[in-house]
C-alpha cells in the first residue's frame, strides 16, 4: 500500500517517535476512581422526605426550645445596677471627678432574695459599655511575662503600659493596668456572708498561664494609675482577680466572677452588700451591676436559645406545612420529560 | 524589503543574518526568575496578595499572624515557577535535538558534516531521500535529470499528497561537480510566513551560463520541515534559517490561554475588590469617628492626644487587612489542582483511548478544561481528523450495470471480475481511464512493487484499484504510459494533458495508442461537468442515476469517459492549445476555453464511487455536539466538492430540503463582494426558518473578504451555524478562530496536521489528533484525542463536569471567605469598630486551609448527571455555555447565603454566649465552628452524589477540625489552651451548634426543595428523571435546533431521503429569485437586533430564571 509507507517513513523526526511511545506506554489503567464511577449515592429532593426532614426538625426543636426556656427559668437572678446610685447625690454632676477624687467610696445595697436560691449561687460585676474587645486594649498584654519570670522583658505588645521608670511592670499592658477594683462585702440577715474568692478562674489560668513565681512589680506606679493594685508578696497564679480579668470579654457587656457564695439563699432574704465604688466608669457612660446568680446545665439566665429554638422548630413546622399543602394542591410529577423540550424557544420559556 | 544572498560565500553573508539555530523556549538560565516573577505579578490577584502581605509586616495593623499570608504566598508562587521551568525544560530539550541533527553541507567546494543549527545562510546543503529539511532552501540540484524531486508538505499545510519541486531554469544541467562550487546571488523578501508564495530573483555568477536573472517561485523551494521523497538527493541554498524560516515565522507563540470561567472569575475578584474596598472605606471613616468620639472618653484604652501623621490610616488599614480573606489565596491553590485532576481523567479515561494505536488522550494544558464546556464554535480540519485519510475504490457502475451493490465492494464482484476477463470493450475503457487518465507516477521498490505516488489520493485510489482489475499501470517514461494488462503489455503516449481546475472540474488526457496509432482523449469528472459534454444520443439518464445513488451513500463518485479523436481535429486543436498556453494574460481562464472544444461529445464509461472513509462515529459525534448548541465549522485546505462530499456525509450540513448551501465566490473582486452580500442577505432571511443554511467559502474569496468586507464576513460568521472553508491556508485558518473569537465566541479547533497548528494555537482550545500526519497538531494542542469521536466525551463529559465542578468550587470559595469575613465585620461593630479579629490567626489560617477546602476539594468527583443521560441530552450543554451555572447573577446568590449565615452565627453566637460567657477565645472558637458546621452542611447540600470520599471529606472534615483545635487546646503556650475541651464539655455549645445548623440550613433547604421542585432548571428534570428512573429514553426524537421558532415535525432526515431531484447539494439562491425575502430582512425586526438574540441564543432561551444561584 502506498499509503502506508509514506506513513511509514515519515517517522523520522525522533521527538515525534519518543512521544508517540510515551503515550503508549502511558495506557490508563482502569480503576472505579480514574474512571470517575465510584458507586454513589444520590438523593434527590422528593416532597415526602423535604416534608419529613422538616418535620422531624420541628419535633426535635421544640422540645428543645421548652426544655432550654425551663432550664432558664429555673435560674434566680438578683441584678443590682450602682454605678448612678453609689455617687452621693451632690456629686452627681460631675462624677468623674468624684471617682476620681479622694473621698470615701463606699456605698451600701441591699437585695432581696426573690425565689430560693441553691448554692453555688455566683456573684458576677457586670460592665456594659466597656470594649474589652478593642484592639488597642486586646493586644495589651505579655503571655510570655505572666508565665515566667525570666521573660520579663517581653513587653513589646504592652505599649503604652509596658515599663514605669525604665523597669518593666510585671504584669504589663493596658489589661492588667485598668484591673477593675470595686469591692463588694456581702452580709445576709445582717450575718456576714462569706463570698469565696478561691477557684473563680479557670484552673488551666492558674496552673500554666500565670506563673506561681511570678510577682508583681513596678505595677500601678507610672504616672497614670488605672484600676485596682496587686498585692507584691501574692503570685500572679494566686491573684484570681487579676486572672479572671484577663480573660478578656467579646463583648462590650459582660460579667466577670467575683465570687462564690457557698450556702443556700432562702427567698425573702435580704442582703447587704457594702461596696468600695472605686472603678470609674463615668467617663464613658459605663453601667456597673452586681449580679447574684445560680446556675443551670445551660449556663445563667439566658432566654435566647430557648426562644430561638422554638422558632426554629416553628419556622420548620409551618414550612412542612406549606410544602405538604401545596404537594397537596398542586403536585407536580419529578422528572417530568414533558418539562425537557427542548424547543420550548426562544420565545416561549421567556 | 529585499535580502541578498550569496551562494556559498561565507564572508558575504555572514553578517546577514542568524544561523539556523530554532528556538522555542520562552525563558533562559539568567532571565527566569525576573521574568516569571513580573509575569506573575502582571495577575492582579498576584499584586494584591502581595500588596497584603506586605501590609501585614506593620504590626500595628496586623490583625494575624503575616506568616499567614507569606507562606501560602510563596508556595503559590514557588509552584507555578517551577512549573513554568518543566515546561521551558522541555522545549529547550526538543529544540535541542532539532539544533543538532547532522546534515550534509557544501563548505568551500567541499562536503561537509555540521549540525542543523550551524547552517548559515548562503549555505549549500545536501538532502537525501526521506531527510528533513532543516531550512528554507532554493532548490539548485536534484538527482533528476529533469531537476524535479518530490517533497511531502504534511508539516507545513497539512497536504499528504507529495508535491513537485523543480530546479530553477538557471541551474538546468549543472553539473554535479559543479554544483560544489556554484556561486551566485539571490534576492529575496524579508522572511516572511506566505508559505504560498515566493517571489525571487537568482543570478548566477560566471562561469555559470550567464549574467540572466532568473525569477524564482515557491515551486523552486523546499521549505523547512518538509521530506524530500521519491528523490534519491538535492540540494539547495539556505535562505531563510532558524526562527526565521517560513515555518519558524508561521509558529506564532502560543499565548497563555485563559478560560472563559478564569475570566469570569476575575472579574468577580474585582467585584469582591470593589466592595471590599468601600467596606474598608466606611469602617475606616467610621472607626476613626468612634476613636475620636468614643475611644477618647475610655481611659482605659489610653489614645495618645498626640497621634503621628499615620493614625488616620491606621483603622481602614487594619479593616483592610480584616478583609483581604475576602478574596482567598486558597482560591488559586485549589483551581490549580482541580484542574491538575481533570487533566488527569481526561488522560486516564479508557473510553478515549485510541484502541487501534493504544494512543491515550493527553492534556498538555492543563489549566482550560472548564472551556471545553463552554464551546461554542468548533473549527474542524478535513482530512485526517473527520476522515480516515484513505480513499478506497467501492463501486462502480459501467455501460449502466452496477457492480460491488451487492457486497460494497467492486474489486470483489465476481460479476465485474467476469466481465473483465471476458473482454467487455467498456469495461476495458472504464479501467484504462482509471489507470491512466491521471497525473500518478509509479514508481518501483526496491523489492519489485509497484508504489503509485500520487497527488490526490483520489487518482491513487483509482490507480490502485485499477491495478487490481488487471490493468496495472506500470511505468511511466517521459511521455510513455506502460499498462499491464492480463500480462499484456500496452504502450500510450501522452499527447497533452488537461489540468483538473476546480472551475473546470474535470481533467482529461489526449493519448496515442501505440498499438494502432489512434489518439483518445480520456477524460474523468465530477457528474455536473462530464454529462453536459455526452455525445448525443447517449442516455445519461443511468448515469446520473448511478451518480445519486452513489451521493446517497457517502461515496465521492468520479463520471468516466471517452472519445476517439480524429488526427486533424487533434492537431487542429493542438495549436490553439499550445497558443492559450503562452497566453500572459487569462490564461487558466483562455486554456480552459480551448480545453471546452476539446472536450465534447464524450462517450460516458460509467461513474466510480470512492470511499473516503469518515472516521468512526464521526456523523454521530457531530449530530450529538450540533444538538449540544455547538457550530461547526469545517476548515481544510482540500478542494470545495470535497470538503462539501464530505461535510454532508457527516451531518455537517443536510441536503437540499432541509439543508442550503450558499457559496461565496467569484473571479474578481466585485465579484466576491456582491456574492458575499448576497449570501449576508440570504442568510439573514432564513436564519429564522427551520433551515440548515451554511456558507461555503475558498480561501481566495475568503482573503478578499476579509481585506475589503471585514465587517460583513463578521456579521455573517455570526449568522451561521456552519461554514464550510476549503483551499485555505494555515494563516486564514488562524485568522477564522480569530473573527470568531473577536465576537466573543469560545472556539475550538481540531485537527491533526502542521497545518492546523496556528488555528490550534489560536483557539480557545486546541485539540490535536494524533493520527497518521505525524504529532505536530497533537503538540502544539491542548487536548490531544486518539479519534474525533473522542471530542463528544471529551466536551459533553470532561468538559461539563469541570465547568460544573469549578463553578461550585470558585463560588464555594468566594462564600466561605465571604462568610468569615461577614462575622469579622459585624464584629467590629461591637469592638468599637477597632478592626479587632474575633478569630485567632490559627482558626483564620487553618479555616481556609484546612477546615473548608478539603470537602470541596472532593467535589471534583461530583457528578450532576450520569454520562449516559448527557450523552442522551446534549442539550443540556447550554448551561455551560451560556454560563449559567457561574455568573453575577448566581454569585450574587453565594453572595447572599453567606451574609445570611454570617447573621445566623454572630447573632446566635453572642446571644447564646453573652454576660459570664462572653470570653474572646470561647465565643470566637463558638463562632467559628458555627462556620465549620455550616460549611459541612452546605457542600452536603450542593453534592450531587455523594461517594464514598464526599461522605470522608465532608464529615471527615467536621471531624479532623475538632481534633487539630483538641491539638491545639492541648498546648499550653498556645492562646486557645484548654478551650476547646471547655467548650465541648458545655451542652450549650452543642445546643447552639445544632441551633446554627438549624437556621442556617432550613431556609436554603427550603428554596432548594421550592426550586427543585417548582421552578426545576432543565439539570433539575434531567436529575430527576435519572433518579427516579423515569422514561427518559423516550425523549431521544426531540428536534433539535435551537433557533426554530416554528415547531415543525421533522424526522431527522438522512442523506437517502433526498429527493432525486435536489440532487446537486449546492442551491445557490439568486438575488432576484427572493424580493421577498430580501424585503423580511429589513423589515421591522432590523438585522442588529436579530443577530443579537442569535448571537446569545442560548441565553434568550427558556432557562433564564432557572439560574442555580441558591
Amino acid at each position: 500500500m502506498p499509503s502506508n509507507t509514506a506513513s511509514s517513513s515519515s517517522a523520522p523526526a525522533g521527538s515525534a517517535d519518543s512521544s508517540s511511545s510515551r503515550t503508549k506506554s502511558k495506557r490508563p489503567k482502569y480503576s472505579k476512581f480514574t474512571q470517575q464511577e465510584l458507586p454513589a449515592c444520590k438523593p434527590i429532593l422528593t416532597p415526602g422526605w423535604v416534608i419529613l426532614t422538616f418535620l422531624v426538625i420541628s419535633v426535635i426543636f421544640i422540645p428543645l426550645g421548652v426544655v432550654s426556656l425551663f432550664a432558664s427559668q429555673d435560674v434566680v437572678e438578683i441584678v443590682d445596677r450602682y454605678d448612678n446610685d453609689c455617687v452621693p447625690t451632690p456629686a452627681r454632676a460631675n462624677k468623674v471627678a468624684y471617682i476620681q477624687g479622694g473621698a470615701d467610696k463606699s456605698c451600701n445595697r441591699t437585695l432581696v432574695v426573690p425565689k430560693k436560691m441553691k448554692q453555688p449561687i455566683y456573684v458576677y460585676y457586670q460592665l456594659e459599655n466597656f470594649y474589652q474587645n478593642h484592639r488597642r486594649y486586646v493586644k495589651s498584654r505579655s503571655d510570655a511575662q505572666l508565665r515566667s519570670v525570666k521573660d520579663e522583658n517581653q513587653i513589646d505588645a504592652c505599649k503604652p503600659e509596658d515599663d514605669a521608670n525604665g523597669r518593666p511592670i510585671v504584669p504589663c499592658g493596658l489589661i492588667a493596668w485598668s484591673l477593675f477594683n470595686d469591692t463588694y462585702a456581702l452580709s445576709k440577715n445582717n450575718q456576714p456572708l462569706n463570698v469565696s474568692k478561691r477557684g473563680i478562674a479557670w484552673k488551666s489560668d492558674r496552673e500554666h498561664k500565670f506563673g506561681k513565681n511570678v510577682f508583681p512589680k513596678n505595677f500601678q506606679t507610672g504616672n497614670l494609675t488605672g484600676g485596682g493594685k496587686l498585692d507584691e508578696n501574692k503570685s500572679l497564679s494566686e491573684q484570681e482577680d487579676l486572672i479572671v480579668w484577663m480573660r478578656t470579654a467579646a463583648l462590650p457587656t459582660f460579667r466577670k466572677l467575683y465570687g462564690k457564695i457557698e450556702s443556700d439563699l432562702e427567698k425573702g432574704d435580704t442582703i447587704n452588700v457594702i461596696l468600695k465604688n472605686n472603678y470609674n466608669t463615668y467617663s464613658f457612660d459605663g453601667k456597673k451591676k452586681l449580679v447574684l446568680s445560680t446556675t443551670s446545665w445551660l449556663g445563667g439566665k439566658n432566654d435566647f436559645l430557648g426562644i430561638a429554638y422554638l422558632t426554629v422548630g416553628g419556622i420548620c413546622f409551618f414550612l412542612a406545612l406549606v410544602f405538604t399543602i401545596m404537594y397537596l394542591v398542586k403536585p407536580r410529577r419529578l422528572g417530568d420529560p414533558t418539562y425537557l423540550s427542548w424547543n420550548r424557544v426562544p420565545g416561549g420559556g421567556r | 524589503m529585499k535580502r541578498f544572498v550569496y551562494i556559498n560565500d561565507d564572508e558575504a553573508s555572514k553578517e546577514l543574518c542568524c544561523d539556523n539555530r530554532i528556538s522555542n523556549t520562552k525563558y533562559n538560565l539568567w532571565n527566569f526568575f525576573p521574568k516569571n516573577l513580573l509575569e506573575q505579578f502582571s495577575r492582579f490577584m498576584n499584586q494584591y496578595f502581595l500588596l497584603i502581605a506586605c501590609l501585614q509586616l506593620w504590626s500595628l495593623i496586623t490583625p494575624v499572624n503575616p506568616a499567614s499570608t507569606w507562606g501560602p504566598l510563596i508556595f503559590i508562587f514557588a509552584v507555578s515557577a517551577s512549573k513554568e521551568a518543566w515546561d521551558d525544560y522541555h522545549r529547550y530539550l526538543s529544540d535541542k535535538k532539532a539544533n543538532e541533527r547532522e546534515v550534509w553541507i557544501v563548505k568551500h567546494g567541499i562536503k561537509k558534516h555540521i549540525q542543523a543549527q550551524d547552517i548559515q545562510v548562503g549555505n549549500i546543503v545536501w538532502l537525501r531521500e526521506n531527510d528533513e529539511v532543516p531550512c528554507d532552501l532554493v532548490l539548485l540540484g536534484t538527482s533528476d535529470p529533469q531537476g524535479v524531486c518530490y517533497v511531502e508538505t504534511a508539516a507545513l499545510d497539512g497536504e499528504t499528497d507529495l508535491k513537485t519541486r523543480v530546479i530553477p531554469s538557471a541551474c538546468v544541467g549543472i553539473d554535479l561537480e559543479l554544483l560544489h562550487k556554484m556561486k551566485g546571488v539571490i534576492e529575496c523578501p524579508i522572511p516572511d510566513k506566505d508559505i504560498r508564495r515566493f517571489d525571487a530573483n537568482m543570478r548566477l555568477f560566471p562561469p555559470f551560463i550567464d549574467n540572466d536573472v532568473c525569477s524564482l517561485t515557491i515551486k523552486n523551494t523546499l521549505l523547512q520541515s518538509c521530506y524530500l521523497r521519491n528523490t534519491e538527493w538535492a540540494c539547495g541554498v539556505s535562505v531563510y534559517t532558524g526562527n526565521q524560516t517560513k515555518l519558524g515565522m508561521c509558529r506564532g507563540v502560543a499565548e497563555p490561554k485563559l478560560t472563559a470561567m478564569d475570566a469570569m472569575i476575575d472579574k468577580l475578584t474585582g467585584a469582591i475588590f470593589v466592595f471590599q474596598i468601600v467596606v474598608v472605606l466606611v469602617l475606616g471613616v467610621a472607626g476613626n469617628v468612634w476613636k475620636d468620639t468614643e475611644a477618647r472618653k475610655q481611659w482605659y484604652v489610653q489614645y495618645p492626644e498626640e497621634a503621628p501623621w499615620y493614625e488616620l490610616l491606621v483603622i481602614p488599614l487594619r479593616f483592610e487587612l480584616l478583609c483581604s480573606i475576602m478574596i482567598p489565596i486558597s482560591i488559586k491553590v485549589s483551581l490549580d489542582l482541580v484542574k491538575g485532576l481533570y487533566a488527569k481523567f481526561i488522560e486516564w479515561d479508557v473510553e478515549m483511548v485510541d484502541q487501534e494505536t493504544g494512543t491515550a488522550s493527553y492534556a498538555a494544558n492543563t489549566a482550560i478544561s472548564e472551556d471545553l464546556g463552554q464551546v461554542e464554535y468548533i473549527l474542524t480540519d478535513k482530512t485526517g481528523t473527520l476522515t480516515d485519510n484513505k480513499m478506497i475504490f467501492r463501486r462502480c457502475c459501467i455501460g449502466g450495470i452496477f457492480y460491488g451493490n451487492e457486497n460494497g465492494d467492486a474489486l470483489k464482484d465476481t460479476q465485474l471480475l467476469d466481465a473483465i476477463t471476458s473482454g467487455s470493450t467498456d469495461v476495458i475503457r472504464f479501467l484504462t481511464v482509471m489507470a491512466i487518465c491521471n497525473t500518478v507516477i509509479p514508481v518501483r521498490s526496491k523489492a519489485g512493487e509497484i508504489i503509485y505516488k500520487a497527488q490526490s489520493q483520489d487518482e491513487d485510489a483509482l490507480v490502485a484499484a485499477a491495478a487490481k482489475l488487471h490493468m496495472v499501470f506500470v511505468g511511466k517514461n517521459a511521455n510513455r504510459l506502460e499498462l499491464m494488462f492480463n500480462g499484456v503489455m500496452i504502450r500510450y503516449e501522452v499527447l497533452e494533458i488537461l489540468e483538473f481546475t476546480s472551475d473546470r472540474k474535470r481533467m482529461s488526457v489526449v493519448v496515442r495508442d501505440c498499438q494502432n496509432g489512434k489518439i483518445i482523449l480520456l477524460s474523468k469528472g465530477a457528474d455536473e461537468s462530464i454529462l453536459p459534454s455526452a455525445c448525443a444520443g447517449q442516455q445519461t439518464r443511468t448515469i446520473a442515476e448511478a451518480v445519486e445513488h452513489y451521493a446517497q451513500l457517502g461515496l465521492r463518485t468520479l463520471c468516466l469517459a471517452w472519445r476517439e479523436l480524429e488526427e486533424d481535429e487533434y492537431l487542429e486543436w493542438s495549436v490553439k492549445f499550445k497558443e492559450a498556453s503562452s497566453v500572459l494574460v487569462d490564461r487558466e481562464w483562455r486554456i480552459a476555453e480551448v480545453c471546452q472544444r476539446l472536450e465534447h461529445d464524450l462517450y460516458i464509461l460509467g461513474v466510480t464511487a470512492i470511499e473516503d472513509r469518515l472516521q468512526d462515529g464521526v456523523p454521530e459525534t457531530i449530530e450529538t455536539l450540533r444538538k449540544a448548541g455547538i457550530n461547526f465549522w469545517m476548515l481544510t485546505g482540500d478542494k470545495q466538492n470535497t470538503a462539501i462530499q464530505i461535510a454532508l456525509s457527516c451531518n455537517f450540513i443536510s441536503p437540499e430540503p432541509k439543508g442550503q448551501l450558499l457559496l461565496i465566490d467569484g473571479k474578481s473582486e466585485e465579484d466576491v463582494s456582491r456574492s458575499l452580500e448576497r449570501v449576508l442577505l440570504t442568510m439573514r432571511t432564513t436564519t429564522s426558518e427551520p433551515k440548515d443554511v451554511a456558507f461555503v467559502v475558498d480561501g481566495w474569496a475568503l482573503e478578499i473578504a476579509l481585506k475589503h468586507h471585514r465587517k460583513d464576513f463578521v456579521e455573517l460568521a455570526i449568522l451561521s451555524r456552519t461554514a464550510i472553508c476549503c483551499r485555505v491556508t494555515p494563516s486564514q485558518k488562524a485568522q477564522l478562530v480569530e473573527i470568531l473569537k473577536s465576537c466573543d465566541y469560545r472556539t475550538l479547533a481540531i485537527g491533526d496536521g502542521g497545518n492546523d497548528v496556528r488555528m490550534i494555537q489560536q483557539a480557545d482550545i486546541g485539540v490535536g489528533i494524533s493520527g497518521r500526519e505525524g504529532l505536530q497538531a497533537a503538540r502544539a494542542a491542548d487536548y490531544s484525542i486518539g479519534r474525533f469521536r473522542f471530542l463528544k466525551r471529551l466536551i459533553l463529559v470532561h468538559g461539563r463536569y469541570s465547568y460544573n465542578r469549578t463553578a461550585f468550587l470558585s463560588q464555594y470559595s468566594f462564600y466561605k471567605s465571604l462568610l468569615i469575613c461577614f462575622i469579622q465585620i459585624f464584629f467590629s461593630f461591637i469592638s468599637g469598630v477597632s478592626g479587632t479579629s474575633l478569630f485567632n490567626s490559627v482558626s483564620l489560617m487553618a479555616y481556609n486551609v484546612f477546615y473548608t477546602s478539603v470537602p470541596v476539594l472532593v467535589s471534583v468527583i461530583d457528578k450532576d448527571l450520569s454520562e449516559t443521560t448527557v450523552m442522551q441530552h446534549p442539550q443540556i450543554l447550554f448551561y455551560c455555555q451560556a454560563g449559567r451555572l457561574l455568573n453575577p447573577s448566581t454569585f450574587a446568590g453565594w453572595f447572599g447565603r453567606s451574609l445570611f449565615h454570617a447573621i445566623v452565627v454572630f447573632v446566635i453566637t453572642i446571644h447564646a454566649y453573652a454576660y459570664e460567657k462572653s470570653e474572646m477565645e470561647e465565643l470566637g472558637m463558638v463562632a467559628l465552628s458555627g462556620c465549620i458546621w455550616l460549611q459541612a452542611f452546605v457542600v452536603a447540600q450542593e453534592t450531587n452524589s455523594f461517594t464514598v470520599l464526599q461522605h470522608l471529606s465532608i464529615w471527615g472534615n467536621l471531624v479532623g477540625f475538632y481534633v487539630i483545635n483538641f491539638l491545639f487546646s492541648a498546648i499550653p503556650s498556645s492562646g486557645m489552651y484548654t478551650i476547646m475541651f471547655r467548650l465541648c464539655s458545655q451542652p450549650s455549645y452543642w445546643i447552639t451548634m445544632f441551633l446554627i445548623v438549624g437556621a442556617g440550613m432550613g431556609p436554603i433547604f427550603a428554596l432548594k426543595y421550592y426550586r427543585y421542585t417548582y421552578r426545576p432548571s432543565k439539570i433539575n428534570i434531567l436529575q430527576q428523571a435519572e433518579r427516579m428512573g423515569g422514561p427518559i429514553l423516550t425523549l431521544g426524537n426531540i428536534e433539535t435546533q435551537p433557533r426554530t421558532i416554528i415547531e415543525k415535525d421533522v424526522s431527522p432526515i438522512s442523506i437517502m431521503s433526498t429527493q432525486p431531484k435536489n440532487r446537486s447539494p449546492v442551491y445557490e439562491p439568486l438575488l432576484s429569485e427572493s424580493p421577498n425575502a430580501i424585503r423580511r430582512s429589513f423589515g421591522p425586526g432590523t438585522p442588529f437586533e436579530f443577530f443579537q438574540s442569535q448571537s446569545r441564543l442560548s441565553s434568550s432561551s427558556g432557562y433564564t430564571r432557572n439560574c442555580k444561584d441558591n
